[in-house]
């Protein structure tokens, strides 16, 4: 019994636990001093650097006051600062300060920060704030603004664009930016040791990328549209501190392993930017020596992690986070909630990026055309999809009818379309010019041949929206004696059945831009395996109507032929065209100047500029 | 003993080549194939960009070779003797190597940095709720049988099975619905582990310094406090089996010769309770243990997905959403390995709480 385990060995063992986890505990803390120091250090460094250098330049009695920028109190801003009109009219408001944080969130968790490597739209989100591109966008006209560039030119035959690089712009470690950074980001997408096969597929249409003094010339194979976007919104990486990475293969392989490299010229910054690992917060500070026109207004941005709806819900209700995008059903219910319409703006728009859905019908399978390949059925099914009680039933009327592939915000549309509502009396004559009809009496319509209209559509599953869009519409189509047996399918599934063209129908959605290319879509060319015409839809007028408009520099021209292709799909309907889905927000109502702008609600990366939010000095809530 | 051991050790490798080979094939039959969902998100990509996407990983995991080959790549990669392998993936020279668990296709990045990083969360959670479970249940276990049929029996037994019955889930949202709330009670955070400043504090609570009067919750006490609402969802639900079980065996005992022999020569009741039959009342405890411990690895994903804590559990399901085969095999092979050491613990175990059970 004596040598039985007892109340005085469990005390020891006890005893002894305590002190290793007291261990271990001083361990971490001891860790969590480092990395202070380390930053200390680092901004330390760097300060120690720039009084150098300011010294240095006072020595040599070099001109304080930039020439080609006057001082703020005459108001004016010369025309290469354009980009910055909005943020600068925000910044003269009487109550404008500059300050606080804005808290936004991530419904998963971020994986990288690291440019180029992933396609990830939470990164991107970072990522804008923290790299700039030489132009932006007036998210009122949609006009294009110099940012990094101060002017720039377009050849003739469009194969050709040179962009003035603005001088005295420096990254966030103040290194100067120059064209040459630019040429060097081309360079480094480009390079097949880095992993970037999308960016790389993305920007294969530049031929090559020169400097010439200040300025920084793209060239082109081939004239095109989006020539001057696609180089436009390049994300400038810094040569001094990506370079290295081009040495060998191993540090190539370091960069492509590497979670948080992140160093750019833009309004925010990572304060260690190169060591951010997905176990930390998203958190970027100000950059202190932004170049732009106005200073960022808001000492951080942060982006909380959180992956549940109820507990998201609660974060914006105990005022933790400070934007909030609701579902339809989320939104009408918090519109009953006096408190918190008291202390929030709530907004519904349309967003540029936004997409559409659509259900799209194969016309062949297996070599051999199928039932979709009538136009006439094809529009009779979308006559019977009657899309505004989807938009009514299943969005709450946050959303609004499709009638065409282009964004009803841009230039593209043709306002001159119609959106066919529902008709059953058309769609039956349709069908039975196409030779459906029922010919037993079942009230199922019949082929000539005696083929039931039977089909299945195929749609992702996993999302409660898109299976009450589908079984809405599978009620729409029995009304004309048509059975659509959904089909719920997993990702990797849809993929195949795509590439393998198996499917009867097929309900998905595409991202959209204010002018986006229908080639991919729509051109018969894109019918081989791999294509994004999936749906064997080939119609030769479209196909030259496609080719024309993307070699035509001239943007009118351009939109005429592009409503000209709209008109076709319309009368073709290769898809049936559902729904665009608004963005339903809302915002603290401590940050001050939320515009509802053309292209959206001008949240800071809207566009890529400055904020043109803020929070008045008297009501902000975080400080340092 | 050490001769069983060391054979039990032994018998571990084929098991865990078996499971690795299982789980290699189902990932490979798997419709859609390893890293299908990788080619686009949403929809989105451009066909130019997904079939440079496809040749990528094609190259760089030789994903177009044929299964065995690939498995067999695999087996040398994580064993620490055999072929070298170059950057560029040529075989090099047999002998002894660093053995590698290979990168995830979708986060491109080093497996064992990934569980790294998951892993001390998953422990820390898994530290404080286990021995919660374990000792509230014993204690419960316990009184139940001493008192059986009355009002405590009755009660905890009730209590217990209607927490059983709440979903996690559930249990979750109302939690941070009702606790997390400022509409009803602040009392925790909805999410995360710690708060946004907290990287900013002092370690330990502090009570007013001269720069920050005032007092300082401090980075361990953040940490703690949310932890409440998470360790909660975690144990309610584990009370139930445990008392339960523990309540048969200690019943049993209790009616057993030997409890009334000890009664018989005057040992108090409660020495009769604590030092004979509860001792004897462990052996069930322990088998059950066994087949929880590795359960808890990658168990307790509901959870982490509700409060927000990327824990093991997050990264299984989602390698397996993904296809994320290297994870998925390495998270496969760590799980394997723990279930086989756990069961060799608990052999070991038997012999140290029954002195009638031996392995010679």
């Amino acid at each position: 019994m004596g040598s039985r385990f007892g109340v005085k060995d469990l005390l020891l063992y006890l005893f002894l636990l305590i002190i290793l986890v007291s261990i271990w505990l001083t361990m971490v803390q001891i860790d969590r001093q480092w990395s202070f120091i380390r930053l200390t250090q680092e901004k330390l460094d760097e300060q120690t650097r720039d009084i150098a250098d300011l010294r240095r330049q006072l020595q040599r009695g070099v001109l304080v006051a930039d020439s080609d920028r006057p001082a703020e109190t005459t108001g004016g801003l010369p025309p290469t600062w354009e980009g910055f009109r909005r943020a600068h009219q925000a910044s003269l408001a009487p109550d404008y300060a500059e300050g606080d944080w804005l808290i936004n969130y991530f419904g998963s968790n971020l994986q990288r920060l690291t440019p180029m490597l992933s396609a990830d739209a939470y990164a991107s989100w970072v990522q804008e704030q923290v790299l700039d591109t030489l132009i932006t966008r007036d998210p009122e006209t949609l006009d294009w603004l110099p940012l990094l560039a101060e002017s720039w030119a377009i050849s003739e035959d469009g194969l050709t664009v040179r962009f003035t690089v603005r001088q005295g712009v420096t990254f966030s470690d103040g290194e100067p930016l120059t064209a040459a950074d630019i040429a060097f980001t081309y360079r480094f997408i480009m390079d097949e040791r880095i992993a970037s096969p999308r960016a790389r597929a993305y920007y294969s249409r530049i031929k090559s990328v020169t400097v010439e003094g200040n300025d920084v010339v793209f060239r082109y194979e081939e004239p095109y549209f989006g020539s001057f976007e696609l180089a436009g919104t390049m994300q400038v990486l810094a040569e001094h501190f990506y370079g290295p990475y081009l040495e060998s293969v191993e540090r190539a392989e370091q960069f492509n392993s590497a979670t948080g490299l992140l160093l750019g010229s833009g309004p925010y910054k990572l304060q260690d930017p190169v060591g951010w690992t997905p176990d930390q917060p998203v958190e970027l500070v100000r950059n202190d020596r932004y170049w732009g026109w106005v200073q960022p207004p808001f000492d951080r941005m942060v982006w909380k992690v959180i992956q549940n709806d109820a507990a998201t819900l609660t974060e914006f209700k105990n005022g933790d986070v400070d934007v909030y995008s609701a579902r339809p059903l989320d939104y009408r219910e918090l519109l009953k909630d006096e408190a918190l319409l008291a202390r929030t703006n709530h907004f519904e728009y349309y967003n540029a990026r936004g997409g559409y859905s659509y259900i799209g019908w194969n016309q062949q399978r297996d070599g051999e055309p199928t039932r979709f390949a009538d136009p006439r059925v094809r529009q009779a099914l979308t006559y019977l999809t009657d899309r505004q009680r989807l938009v009514e039933e299943v969005f709450l009327g946050y959303a609004k009818p499709a009638n065409g592939p282009f964004n009803p915000l841009g230039k593209q549309i043709n306002p001159d379309i119609e959106t066919r509502t529902f008709n059953l009396a058309r769609a039956q004559s349709l069908l039975a010019e196409a030779g459906y009809e029922d010919r037993d009496g079942d009230g199922i319509i019949e082929s000539a041949d005696g083929e039931p209209f039977r089909f299945k559509l195929l749609y992702p599953a996993g999302s409660d929206d898109y299976k009450r869009v589908v079984l809405l519409i599978k009620d729409f189509y029995v009304k004309a004696g048509i059975i659509m047996e959904p089909e719920p399918t997993d990702w990797p599934l849809v993929l195949k059945a795509l590439d393998e063209k198996a499917f009867d129908a097929i309900s998905l959605g595409w991202t959209s831009g204010f002018e986006i290319d229908l080639y991919q879509f729509f051109h018969s060319s894109q019918m081989q395996p791999g294509g994004d015409n999936f749906l064997s839809y080939g119609n030769p007028e479209l196909d030259s109507l496609i080719e024309t408009a993307r070699a035509e520099m001239d943007e009118a021209k351009r939109m005429e032929i592009w409503r000209r292709c709209h008109e076709i799909l319309w009368a073709d309907q290769p898809y049936t065209f559902l729904i665009w889905r608004a963005s339903l927000n809302f915002i603290d109502e401590r940050i001050q100047n939320v515009q509802r702008t053309r292209s959206g609600v001008n949240r800071p990366g809207l566009w890529q500029a400055p904020g043109e939010w803020y929070v008045p000095a008297a009501r902000q809530k975080y400080d340092g | 003993m050490i001769n069983y051991i060391i054979r039990r050790l032994l018998l571990m490798l084929p098991t865990l080549a078996g499971i690795t080979v299982l789980v290699f094939s189902v990932m490979a039959l798997a419709p859609g194939g390893i890293g299908a969902n990788l080619m686009t998100s949403g929809g989105d990509m451009r066909p130019e960009e997904r079939k440079a996407m496809v040749e990528y990983l094609n190259r760089r995991y030789g994903l177009d070779q044929p299964m065995t080959t690939q498995y067999l790549r695999w087996l040398n990669n994580i064993m620490p003797i055999g072929f070298a392998t170059g950057p560029d993936g040529a075989r090099g020279e047999f002998g002894f190597k660093t053995p590698d668990l290979g990168s995830s296709f979708v986060k491109n990045r080093p497996v064992l940095d990934l569980v790294a990083e998951a892993l001390p969360i998953t422990l820390l959670l898994n530290a404080l709720t286990v021995p919660l479970v374990f000792v509230g249940s014993i204690l419960m276990g316990v009184y139940t049988a001493r008192f059986r049929g009355g009002a405590l029996d009755v009660s905890i037994g009730t209590v217990n099975l209607a927490l059983w019955s709440v979903p996690t889930i559930w249990m979750g949202v109302v939690l941070i619905g009702f606790l997390a709330s400022e509409e009803y009670l602040k009392w925790f955070p909805t999410s995360g582990l710690s708060s946004l400043r907290s990287d900013s504090w002092n370690f330990l609570p502090t009570f007013g310094t001269p720069s920050e009067p005032g007092y300082q919750r401090g980075y361990l006490l953040d940490m703690l406090w949310h932890l409440v609402l998470p360790v909660i969802c975690l144990t309610y639900s584990g009370f139930a089996f445990l008392t339960k079980l523990t309540r048969a065996a200690v019943l049993e005992n209790l009616l057993s010769d030997y409890a009334r022999t000890a009664r018989a020569k005057g040992a108090s009741e409660r020495a009769v309770l604590w030092r004979h039959v509860f001792r004897n009342s462990l052996l069930p405890l322990i088998t059950v243990t066994a087949s929880i411990l590795p359960g808890l690895l990658v168990g307790s994903v509901i959870v982490e997905s509700i409060f927000s804590i990327d824990g093991m559990g997050r990264l299984a399901v989602e390698a397996v959403q993904m296809r994320d085969r290297e994870v998925v095999l390495s998270i496969t092979l760590i799980t394997g390995m723990l279930t086989l050491f756990s069961y060799l613990l608990v052999d070991i175990c038997y012999a140290l709480a029954d002195p009638r059970v031996s392995y010679e």
